[in-house]
């Protein structure tokens, strides 16, 4: 055997070696491409969801209204009005009756006793932590996320018990259609 | 090695994870792309008694008498009025509340249909009163109680203008000419 021949069988020797290797079907995971794919996932999803200044979370069956507005939604406190019930930080406050108004019983004109209650003390909240980080003057911005059927009067009396509890500042929430 | 040896002599098989980690991997992104994403925006809105204290600085300003433009939402159509006057009232009256001054697009429908208004009429209105007044950003908007969010906000788009887009201004550039009354007041009961 020459040693060009040797050279050429233990090539193949080789080749048949690394052919051989994964014959059994298990394959060795390479743990960097994984932690490639998982960081640009996170990446993206942080991007998602992260870029927000107020998480929207819509209470079940409320169909929040469709505009081209374009405007993007500031700092400030939510407050969910479905045509069932009004929510304010978690807490379902007002029911509703099935016209979409405001329970009587809860109503002083355009007052909405439980929500003024739970606005005022987020409020006193708010303008202290305001305070603590050396803020002049709080900006009481709340974004009103409602419903396409919601009555109008319903939106009145919203907005006229957050400026009764000092917010200054309104914004409704909308879902963006077109360009 | 000789527990390993006494389980494989046992019967017990290691799992291949590499197929599984190619359908999870498969999976994310399929149902990443089937979310459906819904793009959130804001439309701004006054109440009415800082609008009043605008007005009142405006008029300072300009030493001129202000548009002081209404659109009140009645459930037969629009009722457009500007200085006082209400467009399409009768001769010798400011304000006429029997007819709408642009009436419905479809008129016999439910107030479930947020589609029965002329709201390009309405932006045709609106982009009139801006090529009088083109200074005048401020639109106050008053509905009758039983009408629709949704209608509110059509309304304050049509009064806007459908070209105008406001994410730029927010960011500190100025606000485009295609922006016709994009301040919008929500008051209740404005006749």
């Amino acid at each position: 055997m020459t040693p060009d021949d040797l050279y050429l069988a233990k090539k193949a020797a080789k080749k048949a070696a690394r052919r051989n290797k994964n014959a059994d079907g298990q394959g060795d995971l390479n743990i960097t491409s994984l932690m490639d794919v998982v960081s640009i996932i996170v990446v993206y999803l942080l991007k998602t969801y992260g870029s927000d200044p107020v998480v929207i979370m819509p209470t079940a069956g409320q169909k929040i209204p469709m505009s081209h507005a374009d405007a993007p939604i500031q700092d400030g406190i939510p407050v969910y009005v479905s045509t069932r019930s009004i929510t304010f930080n978690n807490k379902k406050l007002v029911q509703l009756d099935e016209n979409g108004e405001v329970d009587p019983a809860a109503l002083q004109g355009h007052l909405i006793g439980p929500l003024y209650d739970a606005m005022a003390e987020e409020a006193d909240k708010a303008k202290q932590m305001a305070a603590a980080q050396g803020q002049e003057e709080w900006s009481g911005t709340l974004i009103v996320v409602g419903d396409q059927n919601l009555r109008f009067s319903t939106i009145v009396n919203v907005m006229f018990t957050a400026g009764r509890a000092e917010y200054r500042e309104f914004a409704f929430c909308v879902i963006q259609t077109g360009g | 090695m000789a527990r390993r040896r006494k389980k494989m002599e046992e019967g017990e098989v290691e799992a291949n994870l590499l197929p599984v980690l190619n359908v999870m991997f498969l999976l994310i992104p399929a149902l990443l792309l089937a979310m459906e994403v819904a793009r959130f925006a804001a439309v701004h809105v006054t109440p009415p008694k800082f609008a009043a204290q605008a007005d009142e600085k405006k008029e300072k300003e300009d030493k001129e008498k202000p548009l002081n433009l209404k659109v009140f939402i009645l459930e037969d159509g629009y009722r457009v009025s500007a200085q006082g006057q209400q467009q399409g009232a009768d001769a010798g009256k400011s304000a006429d509340s029997n007819k709408p001054t642009i009436p419905l697009k479809k008129p016999g429908t439910g107030l479930e249909d947020f589609d029965r208004y002329d709201y390009a009429a309405l932006e045709a209105e609106a982009a009139r009163y801006k090529q009088l007044f083109s200074h005048e950003t401020v639109v106050t908007v008053s509905a009758e109680n039983s009408i629709p969010m949704q209608v509110l906000i059509n309304t304050m788009d049509a009064m806007r203008g459908s070209d105008c887009k406001l994410l730029k201004a927010y960011a500190g550039e100025e606000v485009p000419k295609e922006c016709l009354f994009w301040q919008a007041i929500v008051e209740a009961g404005a006749g």
